[in-house]
This record gives C-alpha cells, structure tokens and sequence, in this order.
C-alpha cells in the first residue's frame, strides 16, 4: 500500500493544474474587475483613482439605463415567450403524436448553431432591401408592412426579442419534454379516473409536478437573459443610437471601443450583482414555495 | 398514452407545424439563396435556383478564408476540449474518490464557476493576456474556454465517478499500483459514458464561441470560425448570395454532428443548461 503522504502529494499534484487555469483565469479576474472599477484608466497609462466615480457616473448616464431597460425586455422575452412557447411545445409532444422525433430534431436545432450564425441568418431575414421578412411581404400584398426591421427604434427590440426566441425556445421545449416523462403513469391514471381532463388536468396536476423543472428554467432563462451578447452586437451593434445596448453591449462599448477600462469594468461588477441578485431571489421563493 | 380529440389533435399538429416551419425556413431559405446569382436572388427571391451557382461557395470558400478559421476553429476546440476533459477527469477523480481536509472547499469552489457571467471577467483577462503576450495565439482562447468549463466538466464526471462502487480499486491497491495508474486504467476508462458528455458538451460551447474571440483575437490568420466569419459578412454586406453561402459552409459540419450525434448533443446540452 502507498504511503498516506505520498497520496497526499498525489492528490495536490491531480488538483494543482486544473486549480491555477481555473483560479488564475476564472477567478481571480473577478477580483480584478472589481478593482479596476475603483479607478479611471484606459489600459495603458497610469490608473487614477476615482472611488465610487465609475459607479455615480454610470448611474446618471441615460444610456446605461436604456441598457437595463433592454436587458429587462429580453429577460421578459425569455419568460414570456421561449419559457411557455417551450412548454406549449413539450405539452403536445408529450401525446401520442406522429412525427415527435422530427419536431424535437427541428425545434433543437437553432440551439445547436452557434449565436453568430443565428444572428447572421437573422440579419439576412431582417435586410430591408433583399430580406426574406420584407420580400415575403411584399409578395403577400402587405408591402405597406415592411420596414428597416433593426433600425427603425419602435420594432428593433421586437425583431431581436423574436429571433432571441427563435434561438432558445426548442431547450426549454426539450427540458420540459423531459421533465413531462418522467411524471409517473400512475399519476395520470389516476387523474383521469378523478375526471380531470384536459386543461384543467394540466394546470392542476401536471404543471405541479413539473415545478422544480419550471423554476431551474424561469433561473437558467434570467442568467442567461444577462450574458446577451452576440445577438445584439451583430444584428444591431446597440443601434440605433443606443436603442438596443443591453448592458453587456453597454460595457463592451466602453472597455474595447472608448477604451475606458476602469468604467467597462465597473458596468461588469454591476451586471454580475445584478445577475446574483435576481437569480438568488428567484431560489429563495421558489423554495419558500416548496415548504 | 391519453385519447385526444380529432380537433385538439389537429390543432397541436397546426401549432408543431408552424412551429417547425419558423425553424427550418429561416436555413432553407438560406441555403437556396446561397445557389442563385446576385440578381437572380434581388428580382425573384423565393424561386428555386435557375443554376445551381456553385461557383458562390467556391468564391465564398476563397474570399472568406474559410480554410484558415476552420483550422483555427479545430485547433482551438479541440485544443481546450483536451486540456478541460483531461484535467477536469483528474481533479473528479480526486475529488470524488478520496477524503482530503480541503476536499469540499475545492469543490464548491470550482461548482462557483458555473455562475459566473464571462463578461465579469473580459477585461482583466484581455489585459492578462496583453501582459503576458499572449494576444491573437491561440493559447489566449485555449485557457479562458478550459477555465470556464472546468465547473461544469468537474462536476458531472466527479457526480459520475462518486456513484462508482468503492471496492473498484481496492484490488489494485492490493497489487501496489499507484493512485495515478488507478486513475488512468481503471476510473477514466470506466468513466467512458460521463465523458462523451462532457466532450460533446466542451466540443459545442468552444466551437460556438464568440465572445472571448472577438476581444482576445484581432489577426485574421488566427481568427476562428464566429469571428471570421461574422468579420467577413460585415465586409461583404453587398454581396448577399455570397453571404448565404458562406453561412451555409459553415453550418454544414454543425449539421452533420447534430444528426449524427442528436440524442448524445440534446441531452448533454440540456443538462448543461439546467445544471449551469
């Protein structure tokens, strides 16, 4: 048998390589981040600190709440649409239908592609001169519908939020379809022999069942709501004139583009507080629920 | 399964249709347009091809360096994919096979990653890898992508390790074989379902990735594929069949991965998602 030390030194060395890539790169530039927001630097001349300055300037900049009030709007797309457009799909799925598999292959699919190509495809269909949507239009006899579908400010939040649904719907469409089968049999057995049909056998009995599953999602849907990044920067880049900058876009914006390294850095403090805020929030009452 | 009545049934296959049709238009659409001429796409664009055009994907393949960013993509993917499974295997060994003081701080420490928002970190890192000269190398994407799926590889092998049963290695320990050949022939070969998963799963997120590319990447010959080609269609606004079939290159081999490997992919990333 091995010596207790000699596994001991084993163990450090097993741990060691995966500790420092992790600590090192995930970790540390968290605290980084942190620091950096308590100063006024471009990334290349000495830092100058200015406390809280980043902060109080952020929160009086009419952009960055522009920026919030579009990360509240995909949030809510993310709820009010992909979450029960995803579980309408695994509702219908979960009967004896024909063809299942096909529409789980083709619901999954724009999560498989990568959010670059999903938004390149999405640019194409929104073109105002040779787009799909505007052509397609046109060819309907609604040619007084079309519209610059990304820079007309009243519809481009609405054309991301559309093509944000597009990308994300068949996971939760699937997670839910999960959850459905596994409710045991029994279950629905003894519902229908209660009477309970229908809608009311949904609301009542099955959506229960699939709490914990709804809860993860409304979770997972919100953080990810935070982290939109590529969409919007390649559909829009924020435009126009800021009125699609979500706060990742916000913060990018400043750190890469105006080469404010200490502001970007506080916006990113901020998107992380908000972030940890709402998601523990959410588990909190969701687990009061279940007492 | 339950009895459905003729109408609800037809109006869940209504609903599932149009459902399916908003999925696969959008790519239809794309691949036909990528076979016409540029005017022949302006004048009549839902007609099927008069020719097929394949001269758009040899143009496309040339203009766009797409054989430089596929490299670059498959270096970087399959770079990180083998760090990330190979370390994150030895530390769930570690973590689930043996008691140690630290053992549970280690843990939660690295299941903290998962909820860790990239952009936290964008700018520390980007001026880490200044510092340290590693912009536009490879390396600046290979250890950022290995970094943040460490949490999630971690914890699904270490989940599947822990369920092995105990007396696995103890005959092994009898014959004096090290920690170290335990691991690697008896756990790791053992772990073989945990870590197709964890494959599949580093395999997607790094082939898709984006962000950290477009900040830590500025040369065109070490682009990857996202960023290569998001670059190239904001250069190539004009030219939208050109577009389609450069698009459309780049959505073959995520395709053929999909159907191939679609129950492994939709699983995995399914319980990517809800565990991250």
């Amino acid at each position: 048998m091995h010596t207790l030390k000699r596994t001991k030194l084993a163990i450090f060395a097993g741990l060691l390589p995966s500790l420092i890539i992790y600590i090192g790169i995930a970790v540390v530039p968290i605290a980084m981040s942190l620091y950096y927001s308590f100063f006024d630097w471009d990334g290349i001349t000495a830092k100058e600190f200015v406390g809280l300055g980043n902060f109080t300037e952020m929160l009086q900049d009419d952009i960055f709440w522009l920026s919030v009030k579009n990360n509240v709007i995909i949030m809510l797309t993310g709820l009010v649409g992909q979450i029960p457009i995803g579980l309408l799909l695994a509702l219908l799925l979960n009967r004896s239908l024909r063809g299942t598999s096909f529409f789980r292959t083709a619901g999954f699919l724009p999560v498989v592609i990568s959010s670059v190509m999903v938004s390149l495809i999405w640019g194409m269909i929104y073109n105002t001169e040779y787009g799909f949507l505007n052509s397609f239009l046109s060819v309907i006899g609604l040619e007084s519908w079309t519209r610059n579908w990304l820079g007309d400010p009243a519809w481009s939040m609405a054309s991301i939020s559309v093509a944000y649904i597009w990308q994300n719907c068949g996971l939760y469409m699937v997670i839910f379809l999960a959850a459905l089968q596994s409710i045991p049999q029994e279950v629905n057995e003894a519902a229908e022999l209660d009477g309970a049909t229908g809608l009311r056998r949904v609301l009542s009995i099955t959506i229960p069942m699939i709490r914990a599953t709804i809860l993860v999602s409304v979770v997972y849907s919100i953080s990810n709501s935070f982290r939109v990044f590529d969409l919007v920067q390649i559909l829009t880049g924020g435009g126009p004139a800021h009125q699609t900058e979500v706060m990742t876009i916000y913060m990018y914006n400043s750190a890469f583009l105006s080469r404010e390294f200490g502001f970007g850095s506080a916006v990113s403090i901020l998107i992380l507080l908000f972030s940890l805020i709402i998601i523990s929030t959410i588990n909190r009452f969701g687990r009061e629920k279940d007492v | 399964m339950e009895r459905t009545s003729p109408i609800m049934r037809i109006a869940a296959y209504v609903f599932l249709l149009l459902f399916a049709a908003f999925n696969i238009i959008p790519l239809f659409y794309m691949v036909v347009g990528s076979f016409k001429t540029e005017s022949e796409y302006a004048n009549s664009p839902f007609s099927l091809p008069e020719v097929l055009q394949f001269s758009n994907y040899s143009r496309a393949w040339e203009i766009a360096n797409m054989s430089t960013y596929f490299m670059n993509s498959i270096i970087v993917t399959f770079g990180s994919l083998i760090v990330t499974v190979v370390l994150g295997a030895l530390a769930a060994f570690f973590l689930s096979r043996f008691k140690f003081k630290l053992r549970g701080f280690t843990y939660a420490l690295f299941l903290l990653g998962m909820l860790v928002p990239i952009h936290a970190t964008l700018i520390p890192i980007f001026m880490l890898m200044k510092n340290i000269g590693l912009l536009d190398t490879y390396f600046s994407l290979i250890l950022p992508y290995t970094a943040f799926h460490l949490s999630l590889t971690i914890f699904i092998l270490e989940g599947f390790m822990r369920g092995l049963p105990r007396d696995l290695e103890e005959s092994a320990v009898m014959d004096g074989a090290g920690v170290y050949r335990i691991f690697w022939s008896i756990i790791f070969p053992i772990t073989r379902p945990a870590l197709a998963t964890v494959v599949i799963l580093n395999f997607i997120y790094n082939w898709n990735e984006y962000l950290f590319a477009l900040v830590l990447i500025s040369k065109e010959a070490v682009k990857t594929l996202p960023l290569g080609i998001a670059s190239f269609v904001g250069i190539e606004t004009a030219n939208l069949t050109l577009q389609m079939a450069a698009l459309t290159i780049a959505l073959i081999p995520i395709l053929i991965f999909y159907l191939l490997l679609q129950k492994q992919l939709v699983n995995g990333m399914t319980a990517g998602a809800v565990k991250g």
